[in-house]
């Protein structure tokens, strides 16, 4: 039996831009207003009261009389305090795989790193984002390998996934880690959380980044798709290479240029820099690996292990990756720096 | 083999023997020695615990649903009430009368009686709604006597008095004695949003900010160990440890 001891403690309080203010308004009007805003929920996943998104919009419905003015997505919120990352970090091991058990983008490697986590007792959960038939993103706990064969699971969705709100309910379920799968704003999101809670650093114990150049809200996306002729109901892969945004169908595929889809990216995509998810514990996507393989970049310890878990149990092939391939998507997002106005 | 005969008797010895039995009968048809409670003209005395019909008293009442989550029947629904608190319904046709919802009621809003009669018409007048659990149900009193059994040297016996037992307990047996305590086990990872500070009823949790810091505490002494806290918290870092 725990015995009580003491029971006081402090709480740090950040300051606020607008004194008088609520902090969702100082957010709303630092981060959501400006545009800036990345939409990876980070402050949804925290907020006790309602943070929620309203029309692409992140929002609080009545914050003035509900939001209990605790500051929490002040401290968490990435983009409050922006620190720009770009580059590829640095890296252990820059190399190339293709899972021989799952199919998925590419060489289904994210997929491979989190159930070979599962494996090695690392992790008992790892959280993927599925979808339904019309491709809107639903976030699955994933517990056994054998659930993988939902094959919606794997494959990218170009769309946004509600990633942290489910983490932090992982967090609160776990019993010995959680593996999630993320873009880069939403590793930012994660390593702001663990910096400011320990809870998080606890039982987020592997974050998988993926390459990210920019993403779509759902219904600008799929409007967008529909307009172009796409068929939700025998589409099977979405997928975007050498600038082309390739929709494959059960008959047939539709292709077009990603710069014709320029209007619809989100806002926060224009001001981000972080191609590679520079604070991941590793990253993957298809730049820079052959067909078929997904591109590693190996940064921490924790995804070592992981990784050389894959090497000895054979889970996977490996193949040569070359960083240079990287280096333009790394510059086109490093310009975006221009757009951060403060 | 041996074969069993009458013994042998004296005469006398005979109506000696005749004249006890017609005794044992006489007294029998006087004052009978039966253990049967003549239910409704005569009521058994049920020990102060009993578990019966089950009142409540909105008062003290605190909304921690424990009751509803602690039932094992599931006879406990909440329902809202107009000052927008929930307060528990119990359907009695599930309820197996354990009680847990009484043990468990750290606010003392619910109460047992002795009452056990209660009669209903049909299925769907068993649940019962907050409203009526406030005051006692009616139940037709027809006991014109209180039975209690006792147990001398040689016989169980009933003591019947002429008295109405008071089927409401005025004063409940003293609960069971663990008294327990909030406790915050990762204080780190609190947020700060005050909103165990908010549903305590007791005014146990209070907060002070001085110089960009707040100041969370748990009076150990006023706090209840009600679970509100613990249950409201987001960040689930909030636990009941013993006093």
């Amino acid at each position: 039996m725990k015995m009580v001891t003491e029971s006081e403690w402090e709480v740090n309080v950040p300051d606020k831009q607008l004194k008088d203010k609520v902090y969702f308004e100082n957010l709303k009007s630092v981060v959501i207003d400006t545009e800036m805003c990345s939409r990876c929920l980070t402050c949804a996943a925290i907020c006790p009261g309602g943070i929620t998104v309203v029309n692409n919009k992140v929002d609080f419905p009545d914050y003035e009389t509900k939001c209990l003015d605790c500051g929490a997505c002040v401290r968490v919120c990435p983009r409050f305090v922006y620190e720009p990352k770009s580059g590829l970090g640095d890296y252990i091991e820059f190399t190339a795989g293709r899972s021989k058990r799952f199919a998925g983008q590419d060489g289904a490697m994210v997929t491979e790193f989190i159930v070979s986590a599962m494996e090695m007792g690392l992790i008992d959960r790892g959280l993927f984002a599925g979808r339904d038939e019309n491709w809107a993103t639903e976030m699955f706990h994933v517990r056994d390998s054998e659930q993988l064969t939902i094959t919606t699971l794997g494959g990218t969705k170009y769309t946004f996934a509600d990633v942290l709100p489910e983490l932090k309910k992982a967090v609160m379920f776990t019993k010995s880690g959680v593996g999630v799968i993320g873009t880069p704003c939403i590793v930012s999101g994660i390593r702001k959380l663990q910096q400011e809670f320990p809870i998080f650093r606890e039982k987020v114990k592997l974050v998988v980044g993926l390459f990210c150049t920019e993403n779509f809200h759902y219904d600008d996306i799929s409007n967008f798709l529909k307009a172009k002729g796409v068929d939700f109901s025998k589409l099977v892969k979405t997928d975007i290479t050498k600038g082309k945004f390739i929709s494959t169908m059960t008959d047939g595929k539709v292709k077009f240029k990603v710069t014709e889809a320029e209007d619809i990216v989100a806002s926060g995509c224009n001001v981000c820099t972080d191609f590679t998810a520079v604070e991941s514990d590793a990253s993957c996507g298809s730049v820079g690996s052959a067909k078929g393989f997904s591109t590693v970049v190996v940064r921490t310890e924790v995804a070592k292990k992981v990784i050389e878990f894959i090497r000895a149990k054979g889970h996977a092939d490996f193949g040569d990756a070359d960083p240079a391939q990287l280096d333009f998507l790394i510059g086109h997002k490093k310009k975006r720096a221009e757009n951060i106005k403060r | 083999m041996k074969k069993v005969t009458v013994p042998e008797q004296s005469t006398v010895e005979k109506a000696v023997r005749h004249a006890a039995a017609i005794g044992v009968a006489v007294k029998e048809s006087v004052y009978p020695l039966t253990a049967t409670v003549q239910y409704p003209r005569q009521r058994k005395k049920m020990p102060d615990n009993f578990r019966g019909y089950i009142l409540f008293d909105p008062e003290k009442c605190i909304n921690c649903w424990e009751c509803a989550f602690i039932c094992p029947a599931n006879a406990i629904r909440m329902k809202e009430a107009p000052n927008k608190k929930y307060y528990p319904t119990i359907d009695y046709g599930r309820c197996i009368f354990c009680h847990f919802c009484i043990d468990s009621c750290s606010g003392g809003a619910l109460r047992a009686t002795k009452i056990h009669d209660v009669a209903y018409k049909d299925m769907d007048e068993m649940l019962t709604l907050t409203e009526e659990m406030i005051e006692p149900p009616e139940i037709i009193r027809e006991d014109k006597k209180l039975v209690e059994y006792q147990i001398d040297e040689k016989d169980l016996r009933l003591k019947k008095t002429r008295e109405e037992d008071n089927l409401i307990v005025e004063k409940a047996p003293p609960p069971v004695e663990i008294q327990m305590v909030s406790q915050c086990i990762d204080r780190a990872s609190c947020i700060g949003c005050h909103v165990c500070e908010h549903v305590c009823e007791s005014g146990a949790i209070s907060s002070s900010i001085a110089n960009g810091v707040m100041r969370m505490k748990i009076d150990t002494d006023t706090c209840t160990g009600c679970g509100l806290c613990v249950k409201e918290c987001s960040m689930q870092i909030l636990t009941l440890v013993r006093k």
